[in-house]
């Protein structure tokens, strides 16, 4: 690397990405092991519905393991660190001001590997703490939280001293993130598994954490970081300041009250609360689908086919649809025919992979071959990993959330019986266990790409190291 | 918004509210919650596990059953029915009038017109609130759940999905210990195409000794163990199976009310 | 991928994106309020209003309490309290304690904790004009025959209620003693005044 002799107060946008270096790789090379573990044990997951006996002797496989387990390595292993590199990349990369210090978020990137693993491996050997989306028992989850923190504190000391003033919309969401996280988490934690409080109300809490971490934070993140990457690659500007403003403070206002089901047992106003939110949140995303539309029409027409583009552009259109299943679910018509069936878990699936794990793998791929300074091993692979994550999303969602509306109306006709309803849904499960394989396809490539690159920059390392120790020895030969 | 300070603002006052309506507001209402009297009589709901019992609640944690099962029946709507109690001293009359009318299924209004009519005829009516709801239909509960049914479970685990069916009331309809115990160890053996996979690793698998235990499990005939073999279930099992006997969410409540 | 950047320069764009400042359509605030109206509307009917023991699909702590299992007597007593307040509560006052001017109590009036029924079914089947005395106060109103329009099941009721109700402690009266009175009095009774009224026979 030739030593750059700018001047030191105007950072280049390579050295600020350069200074994102090891934190980004520490946590993107975890998140990929997380997603191809998460995705395996997915696989597994749904592998048991049409074969029940299928690693059933193991305990440590026993479906009510591996399916939290599952969901949570993708949140917890894959979004969630995915997310936080993505924003301190944004962060540096609009304020122009390289990261500081960057062993430290490197070094809790590590911490919150280890909490997840630790997490994984509880809920696996039965110490799940039995909360959904918060089953991580106390020593992992007190890893993450105090990795968060750092890591969010090194965004905040580098968003505070941005050199380039002016604030894009992408950092309204981004600093509402970094806020949000721990805030909900430490509640979570505290109330539920530290001094648990009595009752149901352990629910409510439980439904409005797994409300703000799964829809308001990730769609804070993610359209964050659609916001920015959009606009850059359709070659026009994003269409509507205070329309994103607008779909912001909305998102934020009421998407947090979102969460608890309709007849739920607990006292009417809260759910009637949450609908309500619920369709307030409605304009939310009609705004944020409005920014899109105008943002991308006219746009740049040429992509590389499976490039980042389409990944942004697949990831921003499933946050409209998973977030317009969310809002149905809330309606009491639709409710009544969908609750406790498929359809939420096919939701969820929409919302955690089709829309933000496909936003991350587009702003991953645009952004660490700059970080890192080199470029992909496997271009074509991680063209072909979009089809193969996009076909994967579309084959597990869509089946998944027609069998939940089978299941519902079954469910609701007392003349069926319970079973036949069950078993109505297992020909929709094999579309579902068929689009899981191609993710888990999808998501080794990804993380080929990720280590091929990782590998590739320690071994330019290596070479550097061996070439600055063999240089000095032949100057000191020649003047001997 | 220019400065980072007023996202930071915005994204408090935003967090800050839904954490008072959604987190401070519910623990200030339901968390001292107690418990609460059964209708029309004198005992106390809900009443506090049994030792094996309460066990079994980490047992159904720590296996997950929560992620196939819900614990909670809903209800969509409520409905009186009519009940004649005594003829009086007209029973022609109140026959007559009682094969003219409606008693099922009526609201309270309508409930409250028909019975004055009896009691006008001279007849002895009593409305009989029910529940009514596909869960209820189901014969999966006689009430919905409210807040009492979890009052003394920690971790709550309600469960978002229904890969199996509703818990609520399992102790119910299926009070004997060793269904739930070959169910647990075998569903297919009970339920013909079930999905739910085998939980052996609860069970011990051993050859039977001079006499066979008194807890091995019976299994349904149709259901072939090796020769000289039994199934002992462990204690973990044992107390799941006691765990799901005390299930049971059907007792009349102020807020859940019903005719018993 | 930036092999084919050089073809192509959308391929690594270069240049940070920037926000228009265009007008908000008109049309999202619109659906704001609208949206914002009806969840109003519906958190109003379906919310229960913060009621602790409102559980959907109850719509009001007042409709929890209608759909209480009542047996017997507290049926009766519910029927009757229902009636009083949609007929006579109105003037007599939710805790029968009247009104100067409009009407005297029934709390504590030694014309309601009568041994017999006889006398007080006559006020609401026939009608009062005053002057009377009513726990040594002279009222001097008249009150039209409310209970003529109430079937006997109701005026019994509701008697019943009023005499058990606010201290009152006395019997009950059934729907045939109602019918008897009703009987007695014919087709369209006169109006009694307060001192026939003191004449009968209680």
């Amino acid at each position: 690397m030739i030593v750059n002799e700018t001047n030191k107060a105007n950072p280049t946008a390579s050295e600020v990405d350069a200074s994102l270096r090891v934190p980004l790789l520490a946590l993107f090379g975890g998140a990929a092991v997380w997603l191809v573990v998460g995705s395996v044990l997915a696989l597994i997951a749904s592998i048991k519905f049409h074969a029940p006996d299928f690693l059933a002797d193991c305990p440590l496989l026993t479906y009510g393991r591996v399916q939290p387990a599952a969901d949570d390595a993708l949140l917890y292993g894959f979004c969630i660190p995915a997310g936080l590199g993505v924003m301190l990349w944004l962060f540096a990369h609009l304020g122009q001001v390289p990261l500081r210090g960057a062993i430290v978020p490197a070094v809790a990137a590590n911490l919150w590997h280890l909490g997840v693993f630790i997490g994984l491996a509880a809920i696996l050997l039965g110490d799940s703490t039995g909360f959904a989306w918060l089953e991580f028992p106390r020593a992992g989850s007190v890893l993450l939280f105090f990795a968060y923190l750092l890591l969010a504190l090194w965004a905040t000391m580098n968003f505070a001293g941005r050199r380039e003033r002016a604030l894009y919309p992408s950092h309204w969401f981004l600093v509402a993130a970094l806020f949000w996280f721990p805030w909900i988490y430490s509640t979570a934690n505290l109330l539920l598994v530290a001094w648990p409080v009595r009752g149901v109300v352990q629910a409510v809490i439980g439904w409005w954490f797994a409300d703000n971490l799964v829809f308001v934070w990730l769609a804070l993140v993610g359209i964050g970081a659609a916001f920015y990457f959009l606009p850059k690659y359709a070659g026009r500007p994003l269409q509507g300041y205070y329309l994103a403003l607008y779909a912001f403070w909305l998102l934020i206002l009421f998407g947090s009250w979102c969460g608890i089901p309709l007849g739920a047992p607990v006292p009417a106003w809260l759910p009637s609360i949450s609908s309500f939110a619920a369709m307030m949140t409605l304009v939310s995303v009609l705004s944020v689908g409005v920014i899109m539309c105008k943002t991308l029409c006219g746009g740049k027409k040429c992509a590389t086919l499976g490039g980042p583009y389409c990944f942004i552009r697949f990831g921003l259109g499933s946050f409209l649809i998973s977030a317009l299943m969310f809002i149905a679910m809330a309606c009491p018509k639709f409710n009544l025919l969908t609750q406790s069936t498929w359809f939420g878990p096919a939701q969820t699936q929409l919302q955690l992979y089709g829309f933000f794990a496909m936003t991350m793998f587009g702003a991953i791929y645009h952004l660490l071959p700059r970080v890192v300074g080199f470029e992909w091993p496997f271009p074509r692979l991680a063209r072909l990993q979009f089809w193969l994550s996009m076909a994967g999303v579309v084959l597990l969602v869509v089946p998944l959330a027609v069998g939940g509306v089978v299941q519902g109306i079954k469910l609701n006709n007392p003349g069926v019986a319970f079973l036949d309803a069950a078993q109505a849904t297992l020909f929709w499960f094999r579309f579902s266990t068929t689009g899981l394989l191609l993710m888990l396809v999808g998501n080794l490539l990804f993380a080929l790409n990720i280590f091929g690159l990782t590998t590739v920059w320690k071994f330019a390392l290596v070479k550097k190291a061996i070439a600055m120790v063999k240089a000095p020895l032949e100057i000191a030969e020649v003047k001997a | 918004m220019k400065n980072g300070c007023y996202i930071f603002l915005a994204a408090f006052i935003a967090l800050g509210g839904s954490w008072l309506g959604l987190v401070y507001g519910p623990v200030h209402q339901l968390g001292g919650a107690k418990q609460t009297m059964v209708l029309n009589s004198s005992d106390t709901y809900p009443l506090q596990r049994p030792g094996d019992a309460a066990l079994g609640l980490q047992v159904y944690r720590a296996n997950g059953c929560a992620a196939c099962h819900t614990r909670k029946v809903r209800q969509t709507g409520m409905a009186c029915n009519v009940e004649l109690m005594n003829a009086g001293k007209n029973p022609v009359a109140v026959t007559n009038l009682i094969s003219s009318l409606s008693l099922t299924n009526l609201t309270k209004e309508e409930a409250d017109q028909v019975a004055g009519q009896i009691t006008s005829a001279g007849g002895k009516s009593e409305i009989h609130i029910v529940a009514t709801g596909p869960d209820i239909a189901r014969g999966w509960g006689m009430r919905q759940s409210v807040a009492e049914d979890y009052l003394y479970d920690a971790p709550v685990q309600l469960g978002s999905l229904r890969a199996g069916p509703d818990l609520a009331n399992i102790g119910v309809r299926a009070p004997d210990a060793n269904w739930q115990l070959t169910h647990l160890y075998a569903p297919t053996g009970e339920v013909k195409g079930s999905t739910m996979p085998p939980f052996r690793y609860l069970f011990e698998l051993r050859k039977t000794g001079g006499t066979p235990s008194p807890e091995a499990l019976q299994f349904p005939k149709d259901f072939a163990l090796p020769d000289g073999y039994e199934v002992v279930p462990t204690p973990e099992a044992k107390q799941l199976a006691a765990y799901l006997l005390s299930l049971r969410a059907n007792a009349p409540l102020y807020n859940a009310p019903i005719s018993p | 991928m930036s092999d084919e950047s050089k073809s192509c320069s959308c391929q690594s764009p270069e240049g940070e994106p920037s926000a228009v400042r265009s007008t908000m359509p008109m049309w999202i605030i619109v659906i704001t309020l609208v949206l914002v109206f009806l969840g109003a509307v519906y958190f109003d009917r379906y919310g229960g209003w913060f009621d602790r023991q409102v559980y959907g699909p109850y719509t009001s702590a007042y409709q929890l309490e209608e759909y209480q299992p009542k047996s017997g007597a507290a049926a009766a007593a519910a029927q009757g309290k229902r009636v009083y307040e949609s007929v006579c509560g109105v003037c007599h006052g939710p805790d029968g304690l009247g009104k100067p001017g409009q009407a005297p109590p029934l709390a504590g009036s030694e014309w309601v904790n009568t041994k017999g029924f006889d006398r007080l079914a006559h006020i609401p089947l026939t009608g009062l004009n005053g002057p009377m005395q009513v726990e040594g106060k002279d009222w001097s109103l008249s009150m039209a025959p409310m209970g003529a329009a109430l079937s006997d099941a109701d005026l019994a009721a509701v008697l019943t209620y009023i005499r058990n109700s606010w201290g009152n402690k006395a019997g009950e009266v059934t729907t045939d003693d109602v019918k008897a009175v009703r009987a007695a009095l014919g087709a369209r009774p006169q109006p009694i005044n307060g001192g026939q009224l003191k004449a009968m026979p209680e």
